[in-house]
């Protein structure tokens, strides 16, 4: 046995050096083989790098005052280690005199938030007792605040945290989760100008992730700021003319597309949205039957009413359907194939001109002339004048009109359309909708007899120091070419729509005005009310529209509104504007 | 020649056991007797004694108490169950205030136990009742241990039974029944493995998997050994250990963490140095005149090797964690002791008896 004992132990002793050798050589290849690999990962495992939020920019009107900017804030950072976080706690508390509300919340790297937002009187008691809270620190960061608040919600926006959905598609632009964006608006717009540059700490941490020391250091700072073409003021006169009514107030500059003011009724207050708001509040918000979050100026769809009258008028005397001499009678109604369709005047305008029939805002002639024309004709008309085209407003979320074809009935409605529809066409009802920018637009074109620019909302940008380094310059998008005849009739009519037509209210002003009403029926309720028009008509230079919700006609609420308006900008801006 | 070697090597290795804790030790700043490389110094003077002992009392005065010893283990481990108090992991392995680890001794009480009893046998040499009976014997001890729960010396009572198995000239075709029989039962021992233990083992197969949870530990080895590099990033240096990424820096983990001080040569030093230790008890083995002091040398050399080889294998990643320490390296008293103990065991046989040795008093 002691033979068959001995063979076996020199088996084992061969198993020996064999293990022995699998275990140095797999030794080898993680030491030698993979020992660069492994150092890396040794180096993520014992720093960690943080990043510190940018600053944004700021935003100013073309007056430089500040619409948007970032203010600091404090909140109180304690680096665990040291002392229990009772202890401090319990200090903490003593030199403040308030009670802390645990759990702290965790901050990565064993770093706990005691307290967010501390005010500025706390935040210097914390500096002052240093010396008894070891380990605690006081940490700036900016949040954003909006100091003309509402007015200007829509156009300026709101920035947020980030969500997955924009973390995904920017994760390589460097967002992290909990970076601020911006949501709508110009923060949105503009975010790559607004956002800043990131500072980081990089920092040696223990497993447990105590901080060992600070490696390296880089402060934020703030790259960009932004102009924007809006007047404050004005933006602010014309929100709170709109009063408790929701509507639309467009101001702008029809050779340059710069818009002054561009206000949406209801609006929302940019802060709450910025700083965060409990679910409930959002929700309110969010499904308030109002809509606040929605720009009405460029996101909401309306039927244009008589404002489309224009459109109608434009493409009759192009075709040679009218000229300056054709009178059309109006008895108070047309019949058409068994129908009657009514003027808004029961007792009819008699025989009218093209001029006289914009200035009275004649449904009559427009039912004709609309007949002769026909659908297709209209459509493509409306396209020449803009209407259906993405205005390019450096806005995100711009909606476009929706413009109804006989193609389009078939196919979705599965009926054909009948004169009728062309009828309610002619005088911008129907299945017509149309955004109040690109109804601004048209008017903005009349004014510049073809010349379309882009409308826009930045003026210029800003560098840190506040240099002006880029001017936004007019973008001559389009140039409508029509007959001299057709641009002079349209204005004409125009201006005598405030002498002796629908827009009487506005007669007596101080200043040549050119403008067009608009009373628009809608399944909603109270027809809205529109007026568009623009001033010194021999040589515009600001446009406007007005457009209110359910103001019933448009000879009243809207132009009563535009009145007000006109009348503040000759009063504060009147000096400024003459050429 | 061998006992000179023999004590060469444990020497050399007691230094760095005290060296290597040293180096990862949190207290080291602490006054003499808080920290814990003055503790495993004072082991290692009390292991050294132990082996003095060992050294000098005839082997076959312990084998022939096979029983007596088996006895003592069976109690003692029995006594941990029901007095034992539990520490930190929630396992019982301790007696007398966690001072004595009975799975230790337990080691050497199987392998004189075995040597006592094969060797008993050597006359009617019955394959499988000596198999079966074996077997149960071994289990009881096994299965207590089992139940503290503790994986790795359950494990190493297990392979120093198959090694006795082997060892005693168990045919090839029955040892390829055994074999085949033992594989085809794995997968049961699955189901007697407490969760922690199951998770471990799943990480081992997938360490990427939960890089934070169980996969945490062996990953946080490799980076430690990757990192030291060939020579290392030098003495009391390495984030991995110095900055706690690595656990069990100073027990089951201290391979990697002297690996990422003196890199492959430093770790070479200790792989050769336990090779060769395992290799010489292999060697005193087959130079020992009687049946006795060759079983008896041969388990407690595969017991070593075991221990050694899956401890080194898991700091490598290739085993999973098992919680067996690095014989005569990792912290704590128990083990270093029965160790050393154990080697005095084989320098006796090595002397073969010693003509002037000392009685066993019982």
């Amino acid at each position: 046995m002691q033979e068959q004992v001995n063979q076996r132990i020199t088996y084992l002793s061969r198993l020996f050096l064999i293990i022995l050798l699998i275990l140095s050589f797999r030794f080898w290849y993680l030491s030698i083989l993979q020992g660069d690999w492994y150092k890396q990962k040794s180096e993520q495992n014992r720093v960690r790098v943080f990043s510190l939020s940018p600053i944004r920019g700021s935003i100013y009107d073309r007056n430089s005052q500040v619409l948007a900017e970032d203010i600091p804030r404090f909140r109180l950072i304690y680096e665990k280690g040291g002392m229990e976080v009772e202890e401090i706690e319990k200090r903490v508390e003593r030199i403040l005199g308030r009670e802390l509300s645990p759990p702290f919340p965790e901050r990565g790297v064993g770093e706990i938030i005691l307290i967010d937002p501390l005010s500025l009187e706390e935040a210097i008691k914390i500096e002052e007792a240093q010396n008894d809270l070891p380990g605690v620190r006081v940490e700036t960061y900016p949040v954003r605040h909006y100091p003309r608040g509402e007015p200007f919600a829509h156009v300026v926006g709101y920035v947020g945290k980030i969500n997955a959905e924009e973390l995904e598609s920017l994760y390589s632009e460097g967002y992290e989760m909990e970076d601020r964006i911006g949501k709508v608006g110009v923060e949105r717009e503009y975010e790559s100008l607004l956002r800043g540059e990131k500072g980081y700490r990089r920092i040696e941490v223990d497993a447990l992730g105590r901080v060992i020391r600070v490696l390296d250091y880089r402060s934020p700072y703030f790259k960009n700021s932004v102009t924007l073409t809006l007047d404050g003021e004005l933006q602010e006169y014309s929100y709170e003319l709109l009063g408790n009514r929701n509507g639309v107030i467009i101001v702008g500059d029809p050779y340059t597309g710069e818009l002054l003011a561009l206000v949406s009724k209801p609006g929302f207050d940019p802060q709450l949205l910025s700083w965060g708001m409990t679910a409930e509040e959002w929700n309110t918000l969010s499904q308030n039957q109002d809509k606040p979050l929605t720009n009405r100026s460029l996101q909401a769809l309306y039927p244009p009413g008589s404002l489309f009258k224009l459109v109608i008028a434009t493409g009759a005397l192009e075709e040679g359907l009218t000229d300056g001499n054709r009178k059309i009678f109006c008895p108070g109604f047309l019949d058409y194939n068994g129908w009657r369709y009514p003027c808004w005047r029961r007792g009819g305008h008699g025989a009218v001109s093209i001029e006289e029939a914009i200035a009275q805002s004649c449904n009559v002639t427009f039912y004709t002339l609309g007949l002769e024309l026909g659908a297709d004709r209209i459509i493509n008309w409306s396209g020449r004048l803009g209407v259906g085209r993405p205005s390019g407003i450096d806005l995100p979320g711009e909606k476009t009109a929706f413009l109804p074809t006989p193609e389009w009935k078939k196919r979705q409605l599965k009926e054909m359309w009948y004169p009728g529809d062309t009828i309610n066409l002619s005088i911008g009802q129907g299945y017509l909708l149309v955004t109040p920018l690109e109804m601004y637009r048209v008017v903005s074109s009349i004014a510049t007899r073809g010349e379309v620019y882009q409308p826009h909302v930045l003026k210029e940008v800003l560098d840190s120091k506040g240099e002006v380094i880029r001017k936004v310059s007019p973008v001559l998008q389009d140039r409508i070419e029509l007959k001299n005849s057709t641009w002079e009739t349209l204005i004409r009519g125009m201006e005598k729509v405030v002498n002796r037509g629908t827009g009487q209210v506005c007669r007596g002003l101080p200043v040549e005005l050119a403008a067009k009403t608009g009373t628009a029926q809608n399944p909603q309720g109270e027809d809205h009310s529109w007026f568009a028009g623009f001033f010194p008509s021999s040589h515009p230079q600001v446009v406007f529209l007005v457009l209110i919700e359910h103001g019933g006609d448009g000879s009243g609420e809207a132009a009563q509104t535009a009145k007000k308006l006109i009348e503040w900008w000759e009063e504060n801006r009147g000096g400024k504007s003459g050429r | 020649m061998e006992d000179k070697a023999l004590i060469l090597i444990l020497v050399a290795l007691s230094l760095i056991g005290v060296l290597a804790v040293y180096s990862v030790d949190p207290l080291r700043g602490e006054e003499w007797g808080a920290s814990l490389f003055s503790k495993q110094i004072i082991w290692n003077f009390v292991g050294w004694l132990v082996f003095l002992f060992f050294s000098q009392i005839d082997y076959h005065q312990w084998v022939k108490r096979g029983w007596l010893w088996y006895l003592l283990m069976v109690l003692s481990l029995g006594a941990v169950l029901v007095f034992g108090k539990g520490d930190e992991t929630g396992s019982r392995r301790w007696l007398f205030s966690q001072s004595v680890q009975p799975s230790e001794g337990a080691k050497i009480a199987l392998a004189l136990f075995l040597a006592h009893y094969f060797s008993e046998q050597r006359e009617n040499f019955d394959f499988w009742p000596l198999l079966l009976k074996s077997g149960i014997l071994s289990f009881i001890p096994l299965v207590l241990i089992f139940e503290e729960p503790d994986l790795g010396s359950s494990l190493v009572l297990l392979v120093i039974w198959l090694g006795g198995l082997f060892v005693c000239g168990f045919s090839a075709k029955k040892w390829a029944v055994i074999g085949g029989i033992g594989v085809g039962l794995l997968p049961l021992s699955w189901f007697f493995l407490e969760d922690y233990q199951k998770a471990r083992l799943l990480s081992f197969i997938d360490p990427g998997k939960d890089p934070l949870g169980s996969g945490y530990h062996i990953l946080q080895s490799k980076i430690a050994i990757g990192a030291g590099g060939f020579t290392g990033q030098g003495w009391l240096s390495g984030t991995q250990s110095q900055l706690y990424f690595l656990p069990a820096r100073h027990t089951d983990f201290i391979f990697a963490s002297w690996c990422e001080q003196l890199g492959f040569l430093g770790g070479m030093v200790i792989i050769f140095l336990l090779g060769a230790l395992s290799y010489l008890f292999l060697v005193i083995a087959l130079r020992s005149p009687d049946l006795e002091g060759k079983i008896l040398a041969s388990l407690l050399g595969i017991s070593l090797l075991f221990q050694w080889a899956v401890n080194i294998g898991m700091n490598l990643g290739v085993m999973p964690v098992t919680g067996i320490a690095l014989p005569f390296i990792s912290y704590g008293g128990s083990s270093l002791v029965a160790n050393l103990a154990s080697a005095g065991l084989v320098y006796n046989i090595s002397k073969s008896g010693g003509k002037e040795s000392w009685k066993l008093w019982i």
